[in-house]
């Protein structure tokens, strides 16, 4: 696994790279996300976005690593380890976002949380959401996706 | 907000992963008189451009299977000639020098960074559009 | 398609909110996208669905979608599209085949070399059938290059009828009585069967997409059509398919895809081209990023 590492990172070729993603899908345990995670920190958006994919595809894998993700230092990280949850159950996907937008700071990260949300939300997140719209109420955007969010996961109008 | 009586309709592709993010746009850029259409990442976008025609597109970076970087090079890369001076505005949460470099040289007509009000969204629109204010 | 299904009867009440969440995540997955217009052809289908999984509301149903249990959205998809299979079925592909594809694909070969053209999945013969007689009918250049067309299925039976090349009225709608008459010969059961020639020229083929192993033995295809599967399969079987068909693909090859198919939701290995007559992908030319 450590060799397929190194060789992602090298790797110039896309179908090459492309193959070397779908095989760490296919085989689909810890190690295989352990190889996948450096690359959302990698300087590459193509790079960045390939990492996400593969690991969007092991919903299971990824679980105990979502905590961690979720906490990182750096707002990137965090704002990408929230598409990580599409693929969750619900409720879990719910429990991981809603976590993190009640102490979130980052607009953009609390955003990207609400998008997934959106999708994916059960009637759990709408007291967090409410609080994140109060919280970021001058913020651009953010009251506009929470009223969305909202209406979606209610199933009625905001 | 801008004046809602912008003559022509011009007609803005809006190219996010975020759902939320394209509605937000496209209900403003509806609100100021443009014709809006959407993609989900830098594939779908290529399709859309090469299907009809736009006066600007707006672009985010992180996006599934093709993000924004790749997209504009593509765009600028002159594989479709009729194409390729099509403004862009890129729009994203990376707020790094190197990001806005980036975005410079993959061929973007202008960078903000999310999250972005209404009102600026619409007035740098018309600014790259072409449009009266 | 029937309007008149039992579904409507069936008191589930589904909000406006529910049906754009629930359009937001087709389109995400599959890229299918409907006009406002729509909404009651929406709401019809998605009762229909919900009914028919039995869920008691569109919250149970929803969730039952997203993990895709017992093939939720190969059902889903179905209901949204129509899923008949008939000769010259997306004709303006056929068209972009003879007026810009094979014009691209041949300046670069000699006259007299190979054409090796895929249809796959290949079903019970139409589509390749259907290249073979538009190629024909609509391509002067037919008898300067060795064309070879491939129909390829991972459905035994669909291939045994597709060798047998036997059609009823309904295959055969979009057909003039001219080219009916010059192709295909009646047999039992006021039905036709495509002429023996044309069934000689095509080869019929087990394959499975997903399946590198087997793929292995399909190369250098010019020009694959790959219609209306590639939207049924999971993210990790559509990379391993797109990845297969890349490398059956010459440099330079094209593939179609089906037109509620696009390969946004698939693969960033090919280059999307533009031509008057529809979009295809192309697998570059050259393998560098």
């Amino acid at each position: 696994m450590p060799a397929l590492a190194v060789a992602l990172a090298r790797e110039p070729i896309p179908r090459v790279r492309e193959a070397m993603m779908t095989a760490l899908i296919r085989i689909g345990n810890a190690a295989s996300i352990e190889v996948l995670l450096p690359y959302l920190r990698s300087q590459e958006a193509s790079v960045r976005a390939a990492a996400i994919e593969a690991l969007q595809a092991l919903p299971e894998a990824i679980a105990p690593f979502m905590s961690p993700l979720l906490n990182d230092g750096d707002s990137d990280v965090r704002l990408l380890a929230t598409e990580l949850a599409r693929n969750m159950e619900a409720s879990e996907a719910t429990r991981l976002l809603c976590e993190l937008i009640e102490h979130e700071h980052h607009p953009n990260v609390c955003a990207a949380a609400i998008d997934v949300l959106t999708e994916v939300g059960t009637p759990e997140a709408l007291p967090t959401l409410e609080r994140c719209s109060a919280r970021f109420a001058a913020t651009p955007f953010l009251p506009f996706a929470v009223s969305i969010a909202m209406s979606r996961i209610s199933g009625e109008e905001s | 907000m801008a004046d809602t009586a912008t003559p022509a309709k011009a007609k803005v592709l809006v190219v996010d992963d975020s759902s939320l993010v394209r509605l937000y746009y496209r209900s403003a850029l509806e609100i100021a008189g443009f014709e809006v259409k959407q993609a989900i990442n830098g594939i779908e976008a290529m399709e859309k451009v090469l299907s009809e025609s736009f006066d600007l597109v707006i672009v985010d970076v992180n996006m599934p299977r093709m993000d924004g970087f790749t997209f504009l090079r593509l765009l600028r890369s002159g594989a479709a000639a009729d194409v390729s001076t099509l403004p862009a505005l890129m729009i994203s949460t990376e707020s790094g020098e190197q990001d806005m470099a980036e975005a410079r040289v993959a061929g973007a007509n202008f960078y903000l960074v999310k999250p972005v009000a209404e009102a600026e969204l619409v007035r740098h629109v018309c600014v790259l559009a072409g449009v009266a204010l | 398609m029937d309007d008149s299904k039992e579904g409507s009867s069936f008191a589930v009440h589904i909000s406006p909110e529910q049906v754009q969440r629930f359009c937001e995540f087709l389109y995400r997955r599959t890229g299918m996208s409907f006009a406002e217009s729509k909404r009651y052809f929406i709401d019809r289908r998605l009762e229909d669905r919900i009914t028919a999984t039995g869920s008691s509301s569109f919250q149970e149903y929803f969730s039952l979608l997203r993990a895709d249990a017992d093939q939720e959205i190969e059902h889903l998809i179905n209901s949204f599209t129509v899923n008949e299979t008939y000769f010259y079925r997306e004709e303006h592909q056929l068209r972009c085949m003879t007026t810009s594809l094979l014009e691209a694909i041949v300046c670069q070969k000699k006259p007299g070399s190979t054409l090796r053209i895929w249809s796959i999945p290949c079903s019970t013969g139409e589509e390749p059938y259907s290249i073979a007689l538009w190629l024909m009918e609509n391509w002067p250049q037919v008898d300067s290059y060795n064309i070879e067309i491939v129909g390829s299925d991972i459905d035994t039976r669909a291939l045994k009828a597709a060798a047998e090349g036997i059609y009823g009225d309904r295959a055969l709608m979009r057909l003039s009585h001219d080219i009916i008459g010059r192709y295909f010969g009646p047999v039992t059961g006021g039905n036709h069967q495509i002429d023996e020639g044309l069934r000689n020229s095509i080869e019929f083929t087990r394959a499975n997409l997903i399946d590198t192993k087997d793929m292995t033995q399909y190369r250098d295809f010019d020009l694959i059509f790959c219609r209306n599967v590639l939207i049924y399969f999971d993210d990790a079987s559509r990379r391993l398919a797109a990845e297969n068909l890349y490398d059956c693909l010459r440099p330079g090859g094209y593939i179609c895809l089906g037109h509620s198919e696009s390969m946004s939701r698939i693969s960033p290995l090919f280059r999307v081209s533009r031509f008057p007559d529809a979009i295809v992908y192309q697998r570059p030319e050259a393998d560098h990023g």
